[in-house]
């Protein structure tokens, strides 16, 4: 996406007080505890293993890792994972360092 | 989670997933707008997940472009159970069977109820719901409507001022007020009151008409006691009516025989059960007090009814009581009041409802071949007003 479009974006967000990954079009991501964690706004599952569960975003993905994972529910953006969780990663596309 | 409810209904799918484009395939699927619930991960190339019955087709669809295997696991839900229950003809016809059991014995009448009504009237309106197909054990289904009913009793049984029909479930109330008639014929006949026997008057009350007696009078058999005529030869007649109680005698003559015999049971009882089928008995219980010598006998026989229809078989219960025969020699004074009851007994018969035995005397008194013979007065007041009607020279 164009630098410019991406600042004006972020811009509106903070002079509305409008949620973040509405504007930014960025996951939201929420936890209980470290037993349930509850993806909103991804674009894509990449990998799914009772392990690790990868998922794209706009700008990167997200590696959630974890043991006995499980996916309770699957919509088109949205994810429920159960299980226990150990880390939420994220990798940016742009740094090629991540995977 | 309401969700998960509803899926039960549209069915739901335990689908075991083999293949390498695991991710993608689910993916893919999410976008078309599937559902998916439960992945588990069982190998990297293969997973279990649960999913809806309705979004099948695209699953089938979207296989072969991921190279995924899918096979069912389990299936769950009410169209799973349908399917199930239809290739279960057994289990359907008697589902079938039951549903169709109820719906009978709902919509039977259990009970026909009728208050309000003296009993006479109550069997007729009875007989008359019976004869619109109202009665216990038939069907509602086809039966007249309760306004119908209604308006159709009102019209047949004439001594019905209203009735209420009502229907509460499986029963039908009915409330009923009866018609209090008045007498039709209001239109007066001239009438005199005159003494149905010879008697002395205690007492008179005249209602209607102008009295011709007094009190204390003796009357003979057929002396007016009182005119329709209102005033003397004025050609002006009404119907009298009105009470004249006066005493009347009786006289009876009565033999008592001065033995008494008496059938005593000490009442112990032994009986004996049969079942009776057409002309056949057979014996169930107690056959062995069957014997009958010295011992009076009563038969009791039941017959059962199902839904108005009898059965074709009847309990027979017999019962024996053992018996003392004695005689009794009786004194004179109990034969007199043997005789003077049995005496009053045949009196009392003969005599109206509102009439009073105020004495009894006896007369005469005498003893032959074994038995007393009494003459005994009896002192009576009683209503002897009766209505002539007069018939007029025009």
């Amino acid at each position: 996406m164009v630098k410019w479009q991406k600042q004006l974006r972020s811009w509106v967000g903070r002079y509305f007080d409008l949620p973040s990954d509405v504007m930014l079009d960025l996951p939201r991501i929420t936890t209980i505890g470290s037993i349930h964690a509850y993806i909103e706004n991804h674009t894509g599952l990449l990998h799914f293993s009772d392990q690790e569960v990868r998922l794209k975003y706009r700008d990167g993905h997200i590696s959630i890792k974890g043991k006995e994972l499980r996916i309770k529910m699957m919509l088109k953006e949205e994810l429920l994972l159960e299980g226990t969780l150990d880390s939420v990663e994220f990798f940016t596309d742009q740094k090629e360092g991540g995977k | 989670m309401a969700r998960h409810q509803l899926d039960y209904f549209y069915g739901l799918v335990t689908v075991h997933v083999k293949g390498t484009l695991i991710e993608a395939f689910l993916q893919a699927c999410t976008r078309e707008g599937t559902y998916i619930t439960n992945v588990k991960h069982i190998s990297p190339n293969e997973i279990e997940m649960t999913i809806r019955l309705k979004d099948w087709t695209i699953y089938r669809k979207l296989r072969k472009k991921y190279h995924c295997k899918i096979k069912i696991v389990n299936r769950k839900g009410i169209p799973f159970l349908y399917h199930r229950m239809i290739t279960k003809k057994a289990v359907l016809a008697a589902f079938i069977c039951g549903i169709f059991a109820l719906l009978l014995l709902a919509n039977t009448l259990w009970s026909v109820q009728i208050k309000g009504l003296p009993p006479e009237l109550e069997a007729t309106v009875e007989s008359q719901l019976e004869e619109y197909g109202v009665n216990e054990g038939k069907l509602t289904i086809g039966m007249k409507d309760p306004n119908e009913v209604q308006r159709l009793l009102l019209e047949d049984v004439p001594d019905l001022l209203w009735i209420g029909v009502k229907k509460k479930g499986t029963s039908y109330q009915l409330y009923g007020v009866m018609k209090t008639r008045q007498d039709p014929d209001e239109t007066t006949r001239p009438a005199d009151l005159v003494a149905s026997k010879k008697g002395m008057i205690t007492k008179m009350f005249i209602t209607k008409g102008r009295p011709l007696v007094s009190v204390n009078e003796v009357v003979e058999k057929g002396t007016k006691l009182a005119t329709g005529e209102l005033k003397e030869d004025s050609d002006e007649y009404v119907e009298a009516e009105g009470e004249v109680i006066a005493e009347t005698w009786y006289k009876a003559e009565v033999k008592v025989p001065s033995t008494k015999q008496l059938q005593l049971t000490d009442g112990e009882k032994s009986s004996s059960y049969a079942l009776i089928v057409g002309s056949l008995r057979i014996p169930l219980w107690g056959w062995w007090n069957d014997d009958t010598k010295g011992m009076r006998m009563e038969e009791d026989e039941k017959q059962w009814e199902v839904f108005g229809w009898e059965l074709p078989f009847k309990l027979q219960v017999k019962s024996m009581y053992s018996e003392n025969s004695n005689i009794n020699e009786l004194t004179s004074e109990q034969s007199i009041k043997q005789g003077t009851l049995t005496a009053k007994r045949t009196l009392r018969q003969q005599l109206s409802e509102e009439a009073e035995i105020i004495e009894e005397k006896v007369l005469h008194q005498s003893e032959e071949n074994g038995k007393v013979k009494l003459i005994l007065l009896f002192k009576v007041h009683e209503n002897i007003a009766v209505t002539k009607y007069i018939t007029q020279g025009d």
